[in-house]
């Protein structure tokens, strides 16, 4: 259960476990300031988004394709419209947490911040599928519990954009919602529209 | 008819308000939820006035769609995102007419005696026993048809447990369900597409309105003005149903009594934000059932997103001697949820999720707010930005208890026949025989290594005899104001060992002579 990253020097673990990621560090990336490097765009990240940049939405549908690799039977994530999606879910959100959510977003992305935590120093959307791999294998299996949570909270957009597309039900073997033929005893309820 | 002309005259949502509303009714509930739809129903039945506002929107069997993509956004709290502060643990809480009895799974027990004479015993709770609540969950079980799921009406995935139990001589139960007509179709949990469950939505409510009880749906109460020892106003904005967003307009409700059904969650926050707390106890000791997950994989289909979602469970373990109880239930696998919580990257993710249809899920959920320590249980806040947030680590006895809880799955599934049964760790522990059970001793079981959850909200304005220690009384007054009542599931002073919706409708309607008597 350890760690595929490098593990952190004792100096760099207590700087990083007394909180400051979860504030400095979210902020520098939120504000470009670990931006190294440009995202790669990925091909099928098209908008429009309402909360998303375009950067990001190729950050997520890059995070997508490794958490959905090619399979036969699974469209691809790009296909379903992922990134789209998932700007709507953090479009529901409010302003505070959308704000959070991009800062990971981008402290994800960031090359500095590979460096400073795994000692990888590039871009997520400019790693091989390999090092995509590693890194989110980092994230999940951190020491530091708030990158734990980042890998949470990006697998769980993910997913949720993915598997709840109805394009997706035939590769998990299910036949989605049956047809229910009884009669449903509504009401005069059209009134209300 | 369920909403005849009658019924939908008293429930406006926020498409129907041209301008800022203003009500002065004798008792102004909020929350349509278990506690609150209850209670309205009975006031308006002894005559009260009675305004309820809530935050969620009226949504009809006609909207129940069974696609996750639309029943999460639109019926859970937090647009099915709500989680605790570190997203440890995952909320489940419905949010609309209705709360989540629109969309919880129809599982129903009484409050357990032996629980109701803890809450006597250590909180001071006076009054509340199983005779006394008889003839109030009587009534609840004869208007909302609950009865035992027959027993051939047990989906391949109970019945992993069922049979798996009954191999190792853990006793299992059919359990009791509020459904009339129910086809197990298998989206209780998604929002009842035929009716047949029988939620608060199509229950409680049209009754209620029929009776002259007004709802606000798309009113989120803000804020409490409170005058001396009285709650004076609560201001509600109000939201488009389309956006959920607020559409400007404002709804104000002075109430002769003001009582709080929002849930455990959501009460406690909106006392927090009006700056009501003398003793500091509320958004304390709230309480989850955190719940862990085991998963199996069966040469045979399961088919768990279809049949009656819950129908066997076992209290078998829930009363451990110096130890944290928990008891057993299966939950539904559709295939975003399943995804959410499934471990493993990228294609180990991914076959498990090629497998769905032949998973079986049971769930174990421990039993929380026994423990000796007086801050046991988690805690509710308000961020500087507004936001509700909501802190719960898990104490190592009740890692103790998920952890059993998990074996006892993993060895319930394998003597079912399961080809494979596995955790819900990050890094998923994979068992194909007894032996290797051992293994879940191993893993690790820290916060953000294992999926948890929560479906069952309880506590942080809890009732209890001191005015030092606990916020409402035992008629669920609160301590220090004269017309304010807490009627949902925040004023337990504990979990329940069962699944809550029962033991929150027993109570409204118990409470509610004591709620008509202050107005």
């Amino acid at each position: 259960m350890s760690s595929k990253g490098l593990p952190p020097g004792d100096g760099r673990r207590g700087f990083l476990e007394k909180g400051l990621i979860g504030g400095a560090l979210l902020a520098a990336a939120g504000a470009g300031l670990l931006a190294t490097e440009k995202t790669r765009r990925q091909a099928g990240a098209g908008g429009p988004y309402t909360v998303l940049d375009a950067d990001e939405a190729s950050i997520v549908l890059a995070i997508a394709n490794r958490l959905v690799p090619p399979r036969e039977g699974f469209p691809t994530p790009g296909s379903v419209e992922v990134p789209r999606k998932v700007d709507a879910i953090i479009g529901m959100m409010e302003a505070p947490t959308q704000k959070e959510l991009r800062q990971l977003v981008a402290l994800f992305e960031s090359a500095l911040a590979g460096l400073l935590f795994d000692g990888a120093p590039r871009t997520f959307t400019a790693s091989t599928p390999e090092q995509q791999d590693a890194r989110l294998l980092a994230w999940r299996d951190s020491r530091i519990a708030v990158r734990r949570t980042g890998f949470k909270a990006l697998k769980g957009l993910c997913c949720a954009a993915y598997y709840s597309s109805p394009e997706t039900y035939g590769a998990v073997g299910y036949p989605g919602p049956p047809e229910l033929t009884a009669p449903i005893e509504q009401s005069s309820d059209e009134s209300r529209q | 008819m369920i909403f005849d002309q009658a019924a939908l005259a008293n429930i406006k949502t926020g498409r129907d308000l041209a301008s800022d509303v203003v009500e002065a009714p004798d008792v102004c509930i909020v929350g349509s939820g278990a506690g609150g739809s209850v209670l309205a129903f009975r006031l308006a039945q002894m005559g009260k006035r009675v305004v309820v506002l809530e935050d969620g929107g009226f949504y009809t069997a006609r909207d129940f769609t069974m696609q996750e993509a639309t029943a999460f956004p639109h019926l859970y709290q937090e647009h099915g995102n709500r989680a605790t502060a570190d997203m440890s643990i995952t909320i489940l809480q419905g949010r609309a007419l209705g709360g989540s009895t629109v969309v919880n799974w129809t599982t129903c027990f009484r409050t357990p005696g032996d629980v109701l004479q803890h809450w006597a015993d250590r909180h001071g709770v006076k009054g509340l026993t199983p005779q006394a609540l008889d003839p109030h969950w009587s009534a609840i079980e004869e208007r909302l048809g609950i009865e035992q799921q027959p027993a051939d009406e047990v989906n391949p995935n109970n019945a992993v447990l069922r049979d798996g139990g009954a191999k190792l001589g853990i006793k299992t139960d059919l359990i009791r369900r509020n459904v009339r007509g129910c086809m197990n179709s298998g989206y209780c949990g998604m929002g009842c597409p035929v009716n047949a469950k029988q939620s608060m939505l199509i229950t409680f409510i049209p009754d209620a309105a029929r009776l002259g009880a007004k709802f606000y749906a798309n009113a989120r109460a803000v804020k409490i003005d409170f005058e001396g020892r009285r709650a004076a106003a609560v201001h509600a904005v109000v939201s488009d149903p389309d956006t959920d967003r607020p559409n400007g307009r404002a709804i104000t409700v002075k109430p002769k009594l003001l009582v709080l059904s929002g849930g455990a969650i959501n009460t406690p926050a909106l006392l927090l934000r009006s700056g009501m707390n003398p003793n500091g106890r509320v958004g304390k000791r709230t309480f989850l059932h955190p719940v862990i997950a085991g998963g199996a994989v069966f040469a045979e289909p399961v088919e768990g997103f279809y049949g009656a979602p819950q129908s066997i469970s076992s209290h078998h373990f829930a009363r451990r001697a110096g130890k944290v109880g928990f008891f057993l239930e299966t939950a539904p696998i559709h295939p975003m949820l399943a995804s959410i919580a499934g471990g493993g990257m990228g294609k180990d993710h991914q076959a498990m999720m090629a497998q769905l249809g032949h998973l079986n899920s049971l769930i174990a959920l421990s039993i929380d707010g026994f423990l000796p320590e007086d801050d046991e249980g988690g805690e509710v806040t308000i961020r500087g930005d507004g936001r509700i947030r909501v802190d719960y680590e898990i104490r190592p006895p009740i890692w103790e208890a998920l952890r059993e809880g998990a074996k006892a799955m993993a060895r319930i599934q394998l003597a079912a026949g399961a080809k494979q049964a596995f955790s819900f760790h990050s890094d998923p522990v994979l068992m194909q025989s007894e032996g290797e059970v051992a293994k879940l001793d191993r893993a690790p079981w820290e916060k953000l290594r294992v999926a948890v959850f929560t479906a069952h909200q309880m506590g942080g304005c809890a009732m209890g005899g001191d005015p030092e220690t606990s916020v409402v009384d035992s008629t669920l007054k609160h301590h220090h104001l004269d017309n304010l009542f807490v009627v949902d599931g925040s004023a337990f002073p504990t979990s329940l060992g069962v699944n809550p919706q029962l033991s929150v409708y027993g109570l409204s309607h118990w409470a509610a002579g004591h709620v008509a008597a202050a107005v």
